[in-house]
């Protein structure tokens, strides 16, 4: 609380301070962990092995989290609404790739080129399950709420989350269910100075790294891209400029699904565990990694994906995974504190 | 306050308006309590029935405390349950013999009479675990509520749902977090048995008679009525209605933000630690799986389906809901997707059919069974909006 | 009429009396924008003065300024004697500052007396206790505001059977008049009031123009004006300033603030394009 009579070239410069600090308190929040522990191996076995497993693993969940967290961020830059579903939307890409290897019969045993176009298929089977989805939601849940107060889609969408657990849970029952390892995903791929690189740790950031381009692409170069810009920017204004503003924000949706089906596959082939209430947490993850970013901001949402990815992983390995929603919640309260605008986002009124 | 209704412009004209008139709410109100008061003696005292009628209780304490946060102060909440849980926690540490280890034999009893006395284990009467429960949550609530200060609505919610699933997995690793003798919880595996009600000048409750608890949760029910009415009323219910319509105006009116969005933190916690150790007596258990995100949309929809802000409305709103979830699904309808074919059980799907009704609530009727006038023209006229931003918020 | 007005210089505070509100260098930056710029400025004790300005002129961020909505980037405020930069809008309001909105922001699901009631937010003390036990204090005091609030509401001229109105179905005339006496409702010593004609005939604003001298005697209010309506501003203003694009490009009374050259060239694109309406 700054008290009225502070001298004022005191007042204004601590309070500049405090603006620009924002975001170097961020950096030194997220840095706590590894430093630490790095520090920590160093002096227990000499080396940075152990933290350079936890950061390749850390990257590919962040992958994972990256492409969900793109889907909060995109819908949140258009309509200014957590899509509380997302999560389970992801976690219904999951379900979708297990269904789809055992409706094509796809095995470890198909070999190199079989595997390919399978998980190709699948891959795409995924991305237009997802994506639908996320238009019908918008379509059922958020469309009919637009003019009316925030916290009402909110609400829904709080609504809408609970009914897809639960679909996924009549599907797949209550408790974790393991589905077929078809790329080996433990398996050592290749090992570069003591840090072993997993065949999943390969495929997370195979599929992840040219879908982001695609994505960033399509949003920077086609008509559409211009017009979820424009639309994200004022809508009325774009909708004075012919934008049809309702498709805008369903195609929205739709990437923002695909991506997070796309998300689902990777997910269920790098665990090879599935269950419904993967997408709660995932959810939570994404969206912190989103808010981290700077949500609205695509590059942010990669960008705090793979930093919460590393801290996840961080954690499960060190501090115990049951802890490590605590942990990454923690951080999410904590942005909220000294950086709600995240580490790539303007100073925007969202964010106040 | 007698506005006639007619003349705000009403767009879903079909939906009756249940509305009471002013002059007949009292005389309808004190005969409602009434009905309550002696509604146990229609039934077996330590019957399903008097057992449902004490969770609709309890859950009515729960729904009217998050009522002052949500619909009165307009800050949504979706973590709840994190006072339910530290309610519980403090029945939990008053009341058993899970800190004997550092009582040592002799335990330590305040108050309390019988055999609980003799026992290992804090041992303390009702009415200061009651105390201790609202000191413990208030102070939560307005740590919880800080840094949502500056935040908008949707943030607010996303950090209020973290605190909660902070406060949870606490709750379950807790028994690995160690100081000397003293674990902070017992996890999964749950603090059991717990102490039964004991108040001042009357014989312990017992679980074969559900009627004195009934009687007691009603009394909770009744003073948190009351406190939502004269809140609503006062200087207090105004400030709260002014920031969350518009909250540069209430600044410039000389509504402090801080001040005033804490003490609906504050007050809302207040309740669902009231309710929490109320719970945790009866249930015999605090055990850590009771404490997830989905108790907090549980509450959350009670308020919803009776009409945000609409006091009445919550508690009709909870005793549907507490009647749905305790007794039509799992007693009634349970099977019928069996006999349908299906191959589950409703109660499985408890959490979707709540997460159904928030959407069709949300789409179909946003003002709630029995709306309240203001909520009922913000959500059908978007009077009132949260995006304005002002960098006074923290100061 | 030679240019007898000092212009935006430190040293020119035309200030005959003792000053109710003090502005000393006040800089308001959003990014790279700086929208109010090392302003200098003073409202003297029980004066109407206005502020005008072009659209964009930064007008209304200085009334975030001055009330605390926005916190100065650089300089410093005073009002009644005492250092209120940075301070929170309700302490502002506490000390006897009170403010109206361009665009009406009444708390439309309120009545008319309620949304006054709040207007009184800061001189009531019932709290959380006193407010659910409902102490005999209490009672007394909420029956007083409530009796004030529709006495004010009577003072500015608004009907005893619209009292109880939301405030959202009030004609647009009688809304601004409850956003007048809500503001008053706090006993301001300063009132300010952001373009109150807004939307308003020419009677309605002679009206205005009328009340807002009366109330200043009757209550011995200052008044800062931000107005377009030049015929209300030329005729109530005690002092008027102009801003352009932040800055103070002049200061004075009414006659002479008329005839700057520098304030005739801030409007002439303005005024060209009003001939043509």
């Amino acid at each position: 609380m700054e008290a009225a009579t502070v001298p004022l070239s005191r007042s204004t410069s601590l309070r500049r301070l405090r603006e620009a600090g924002g975001r170097y308190v961020l950096i030194a929040l997220l840095l706590v962990l590894p430093v630490a522990y790095g520090i920590q191996d160093l002096s227990q076995t000499g080396n940075l092995s152990r933290l350079g497993n936890n950061l390749v693993d850390g990257l590919s969940n962040g992958a994972i989290w990256a492409l969900v967290a793109i889907g909060y961020t995109l819908v949140y830059g258009i309509i200014e609404l957590i899509n509380f579903a997302h999560g389970e939307v992801f976690m219904i890409g999951s379900f979708v790739a297990a269904g789809f290897f055992g409706t094509i019969g796809l095995t470890a045993a198909a070999g190199p080129a079989g595997l390919l176009v399978g998980l190709v298929l699948t891959l795409i089977a995924c991305m237009a399950a997802s994506g639908v989805l996320n238009v019908m939601i918008e379509r059922v849940a958020y469309r009919p709420l637009r003019g009316a107060p925030k916290l009402a889609p909110l609400i829904t969408a709080v609504g809408m989350s609970f009914i897809l657990q639960n679909v996924g849970l009549l599907w797949l029952g209550g408790s974790p269910e393991g589905i077929v390892d078809l790329i080996r995903s433990q398996e050592v791929f290749f090992t570069f100075a003591g840090v072993e690189v997993s065949n999943g740790d390969v495929l997370a950031l195979a599929v992840t790294i040219p879908l982001i381009l695609l994505m960033t692409a399509f949003i920077g170069g086609t008509r559409l891209g211009k017009a979820m810009r424009a639309t994200a920017q004022d809508p009325d204004a774009a909708r004075l400029m012919g934008i049809n503003v309702d498709t805008t924000i369903s195609m929205t949706f739709l990437l923002g699904g695909m991506l997070a089906g796309a998300a689902g596959l990777i997910y269920a082939l790098y665990q090879t565990t599935i269950w419904y209430f993967q997408g709660f947490t995932a959810g939570l993850i994404a969206f912190t990694a989103a808010v981290m970013g700077g949500i609205g901001n695509i590059k942010g949402a990669v960008l705090g994906g793979f930093i919460i990815g590393f801290i996840q992983q961080i954690s499960d390995n060190r501090i115990g995974s049951s802890w490590t929603p605590a942990v990454v919640f923690a951080y999410l309260v904590l942005i909220m504190v000294f950086k709600p605008s995240g580490l790539l986002g303007e100073q925007t009124r969202e964010a106040g | 306050m007698s506005t006639p209704a007619a003349s705000a412009p009403v767009r879903r004209g079909r939906m009756p308006n249940l509305e009471l008139p002013q002059k007949a709410q009292l005389p309808v109100a004190i005969a409602f309590v009434v009905l309550l008061i002696i509604l146990p003696f229609f039934f077996a005292p330590g019957g399903s029935v008097m057992n449902n009628l004490v969770l609709a209780a309890a859950y009515a304490v729960m729904a009217l405390g998050l009522n002052i946060i949500v619909g009165f102060a307009g800050l949504l909440d979706l973590g709840y349950v994190a006072f339910y849980a530290i309610g519980a926690y403090a029945m939990g540490y008053g009341g058993s013999l899970f800190l004997s280890e550092l009582t040592g034999d002799k335990g330590f009893a305040v108050f309390v009479s019988g055999p609980a006395a003799e026992l290992p284990g804090v041992h303390m009467n009702f009415l200061l675990i009651l105390v201790l429960a609202i000191v413990l949550t208030t102070v939560a609530g307005m740590v919880i509520g800080l840094p949502t200060l500056r935040l908008r609505g949707d943030y607010i919610a996303i950090v209020t749902l973290a605190f909660g699933e902070i406060i949870g997995r606490i709750a379950i690793n807790g028994d690995e977090i160690r100081l000397g003798n003293f674990q902070l919880t017992a996890g999964r595996q749950g603090i059991t048995p717990v102490d039964k009600v004991q108040l001042p000048g009357l014989e312990r409750f017992t679980s074969l008679d559900l009627r004195a608890w009934y009687w007691l949760a009603l009394a909770l029910a009744v003073l948190v009525l009351l406190v939502n009415f004269r809140l609503r009323d006062s200087r207090l219910g105004r400030a709260w209605i002014a920031l969350r319509e518009d909250e540069v105006a209430a600044a410039s009116m000389g509504v402090p933000l801080v001040k005033t969005k804490l003490l609906a933190y504050g007050t809302g916690a207040a309740f669902g630690g009231m309710s929490g150790a109320f719970l945790a007596s009866y249930t015999n258990t605090v055990n850590a799986d009771q404490f997830q995100f989905s108790f907090s949309i549980f509450i959350l929809a009670m308020v919803i389906l009776g009409g945000l802000a609409s006091i009445w409305g919550v508690v009709l709103g909870a005793i549907v809901l507490s009647v749905i979830n305790n007794y039509l699904i799992p007693d009634v309808l349970n099977s019928v997707p069996q006999r349908l074919g299906l191959d589950f059980d409703l109660t499985e799907v408890t959490a979707g059919i709540f997460g159904f009704m928030l959407v069709i609530m949300m789409v179909l009727r946003p003002e709630g069974l029995l709306p309240e006038r203001r909520r009922k023209l913000e959500l059908e006229e978007g009077i009132g909006s949260d995006d304005a931003v002002y960098e006074a918020r923290m100061a | 009429m030679s240019g007898a007005v000092a212009v935006g210089a430190r040293d020119s505070e035309p200030v005959a009396h003792e000053a109710i509100l003090e502005a000393r260098g006040v800089t308001k930056q959003f990014g790279g924008l700086t929208a109010v710029k090392d302003v200098y400025f003073s409202i003297p004790r029980t004066a109407i003065v206005s502020i005008i300005g072009p659209n964009g002129a930064g007008k209304t961020t200085f009334f975030n300024l001055l009330t605390g909505l926005y916190k100065p980037t650089e300089g410093a405020i005073s009002f009644d004697g005492d250092e209120i930069t940075g301070s929170r809008p309700d302490q502002i309001t506490a000390r006897g500052v009170a403010r109206t909105f361009q665009n009406i922001r009444l708390f439309g699901t309120m009545s008319a007396v309620e949304n006054v009631m709040v207007g009184q937010h800061a001189r009531m003390r019932a709290g959380l206790f006193g407010s659910i036990l409902r102490t005999p204090r209490v009672r007394r005091e909420e029956r007083e505001v409530r009796e004030k609030a529709r006495e004010t509401l009577s003072y500015v001229g608004l009907k005893p059977q619209v009292h109880d109105q939301l405030a959202t179905n009030l004609a647009y005339g009688d809304q601004r008049r409850v956003e007048i006496a809500r503001a008053l409702a706090s006993d301001p010593k300063l009132l300010l009031l952001d373009e109150p004609t807004a939307g308003m005939n020419p009677q309605e604003s002679d009206e205005l123009t009328q009340f807002m001298r009366r109330l200043r005697d009757d209550r011995q209010v200052s008044i800062l004006l931000i107005e377009h309506d030049m015929k209300v501003v030329m005729g109530v203003s005690e002092q008027i300033t102009v801003l352009d694009h932040g800055e103070k490009i002049s200061e004075g009374q009414p006659q002479a603030v008329r005839a700057d050259p520098r304030v005739i060239e801030a409007y002439l694109g303005k005024q060209e394009s009003e001939r043509q309406h």
